[in-house]
């Protein structure tokens, strides 16, 4: 199992935002976590991410314990998340945008050489930037981006961290239906071209039942199916709370 | 390779073209044939101590109410190198930037995990422990509210930097060698990276940073070009005035920095400049110089909030996208 928790909890104040989740993800495997506003899929996310720390229970990278791990040493173990509102650097073009992400493993607090000579990095940004279509907006401050543009930008910041495991928190909100399909093909292309391992946290239904080899329902802070999208959308509970 | 011809549009107060640090070297070299020798000098040290201070500013995005502390403490440790010691004029320089650069670990190892206001006060407040030491407690040594005086005027090698001219170069090829440091750092690694931590620490974190380390490291840094401002300043007062700790001269190194336009590269530069020539041609005129020199950093701010060269910045900016979108 790459990564996993142990009926992992997070409690603000008297809210059980996630009680006891058991969640688990295979190398390789596109899982989606879905469930109604306020069901904890985003603080489930943090906690994985190292965002949260948990109030109780663990989280298992390759079953090393991560649990107590600050945000920026998860990310450096591999696994990255990205955001459901854009956090991208604005004013940074989207090329630095990348590099930045990119010199992570490799430089950081190089105080002298010029960043623009490390060919490594700047071909992998160059690399991510076709991967995620921005190549035409190359020397662009990101936030002159659209929209849909900065969704792409997100997720190849996080792409060029090298994650192992890939967070990708509701990538295609906000976006137009086409827009929608596109990401979610790009999503999967990542996941079978790249061998990434995927956890998504989406709204889409069609986007979710397409891509997911296997989907995580919650509900309430707890987990309430689980299996693959034809076992998720034929189970009766799911169909009571969250599909209606 | 990646054509960019179609791409013209650069991001906002990036880094500058090695024209521009070279242009601003040789601008300066004939500083003194324009304005006074003794203007011109100060306005490379002030310019020194705010390139320090725009790297923790403006491109960090951390506001320290507290820099006099490290301008202060480079000039008392050079001065009382060269007047108790009779150090070199080298010793007394390395003296004024490590002796800050010791004090920005230990207040960063305290404050550094506290954000804008709080470190903001919290470093004003270490600036003004330094003051009242140097005032009462340590007067014996640092001469209290008289200042550092008797401070042997320096030479280097058979020139004597007791001379406006000689001294003015001399400041001035410290002033280039920071200059190109700066601009070296901007394009670096971790100078990008102060950027992205400006830009959005969250997500700086999220890709693996050490948010924590890269503002202290920012902050030590900054406190090495204010020592070396404090030493120099030491250097061509031939003494140390008691301000130089004092929170005013913080406050004003933050005015300068803002009305340059901080998170630009020669903005220091240009803030000092125009602050400094102000302040010296209107109080020729009236003692009453900071009543005008506060109503023009006013106005520039209310016209032009992101400061002379963030102004200048923007229109370029601006024009490219419209030549782009044509």
């Amino acid at each position: 199992m790459l990564l996993r928790t142990d009926k992992i909890c997070k409690y603000f104040g008297g809210l059980k935002a996630v009680d006891e989740v058991d969640f688990t993800l295979k190398k390789g495997q596109l899982k989606s976590i879905i469930g109604p506003n306020g069901a904890g899929k985003t603080t489930l996310f943090n906690l994985i991410a190292g965002a949260y720390l948990p109030t109780k229970g663990k989280v298992f990278l390759k079953d090393k314990d991560i649990s107590r791990m600050t945000l920026n040493r998860v990310s450096r173990l591999g696994v990255v998340k990205t955001y459901q509102i854009n956090h991208i650097f604005p004013s940074l073009t989207v090329f630095e945008n990348l590099r930045i992400a990119a010199q992570v493993r490799k430089t950081s607090f190089n105080f002298w050489r010029q960043a623009a000579s490390f060919g490594e990095i700047n071909e992998q940004a160059e690399q991510i930037m076709t991967q995620v279509e921005l190549k035409e907006k190359r020397n662009w401050p990101a936030s002159t981006l659209s929209h849909g543009e900065r969704r792409y930008l997100e997720i190849g910041i996080a792409l060029a961290t090298e994650p192992e495991v890939l967070l990708l928190d509701e990538p295609t909100a906000g976006m137009s239906c086409a827009e929608t399909n596109h990401c979610a093909e790009m999503i999967q292309k990542l996941n079978t071209d790249l061998g990434l391992s995927i956890v998504l946290v989406e709204h889409d239904m069609s986007v979710v039942m397409s891509i997911s080899e296997e989907i995580l329902v919650m509900n309430e802070g707890r987990t309430l199916a689980e299996g693959t999208p034809r076992e998720v959308s034929d189970n009766e509970e799911v169909q009571r709370v969250y599909l209606g | 390779m990646v054509d960019n011809s179609t791409n013209t549009i650069q991001q906002l107060h990036a880094p500058p073209k090695p024209l521009v640090v070279y242009g601003a070297i040789f601008v300066l070299l004939f500083l003194p044939l324009v304005i006074s020798t003794p203007l011109a000098t100060e306005i490379l040290i002030w310019a020194i101590f705010g390139m320090g201070f725009n790297l923790l500013l403006g491109y960090t995005g951390v506001l320290s109410f507290g820099h006099a502390a490290y301008f202060g403490l480079g000039a008392y440790s050079a001065g009382l190198a060269f007047r108790y010691l009779d150090a070199h004029l080298f010793v007394g320089i390395v003296a004024g930037i490590l002796a800050p650069m010791i004090l920005a670990c230990f207040i960063g190892a305290l404050a550094i995990r506290k954000r804008g206001v709080y470190f903001a006060m919290i470093s004003l407040a270490f600036a003004q422990m330094l003051y009242f030491l140097a005032l009462s407690p340590l007067k014996e040594i640092t001469r209290g509210e008289d200042g550092l005086t008797h401070i042997p005027a320096m030479a280097l090698f058979s020139f004597s930097l007791g001379k406006p001219l000689p001294l003015y170069y001399f400041v001035l090829v410290i002033t280039a060698i920071m200059l190109y440091s700066t601009w070296r750092i901007l394009q670096s690694p971790f100078g990008k990276l102060l950027q992205a931590f400006r830009e959005n620490e969250e997500r700086a974190k999220a890709c693996g940073y050490n948010t924590t380390l890269v503002k202290f490291f920012s902050l030590v840094i900054s406190a090495f070009y204010a020592g070396l401002a404090g030493a120099l300043n030491t250097v061509y007062l031939g003494y140390v005035p008691l301000t130089t700790l004092f929170w005013l001269t913080s406050g004003t190194m933050v005015m300068m920095t803002i009305l340059g336009g901080k998170g630009t590269f020669l903005g220091p530069l240009v803030g000092v400049g125009v602050f400094l020539f102000l302040q010296n041609t209107i109080s020729l005129i009236t003692p009453r110089w900071e009543l005008f020199v506060g109503s023009i950093f006013v106005a520039i701010i209310l016209l032009f909030p992101g400061g002379i060269m963030g102004t200048v910045e923007e229109k370029i900016a601006a024009y490219r996208m419209r030549r782009a979108s044509k």
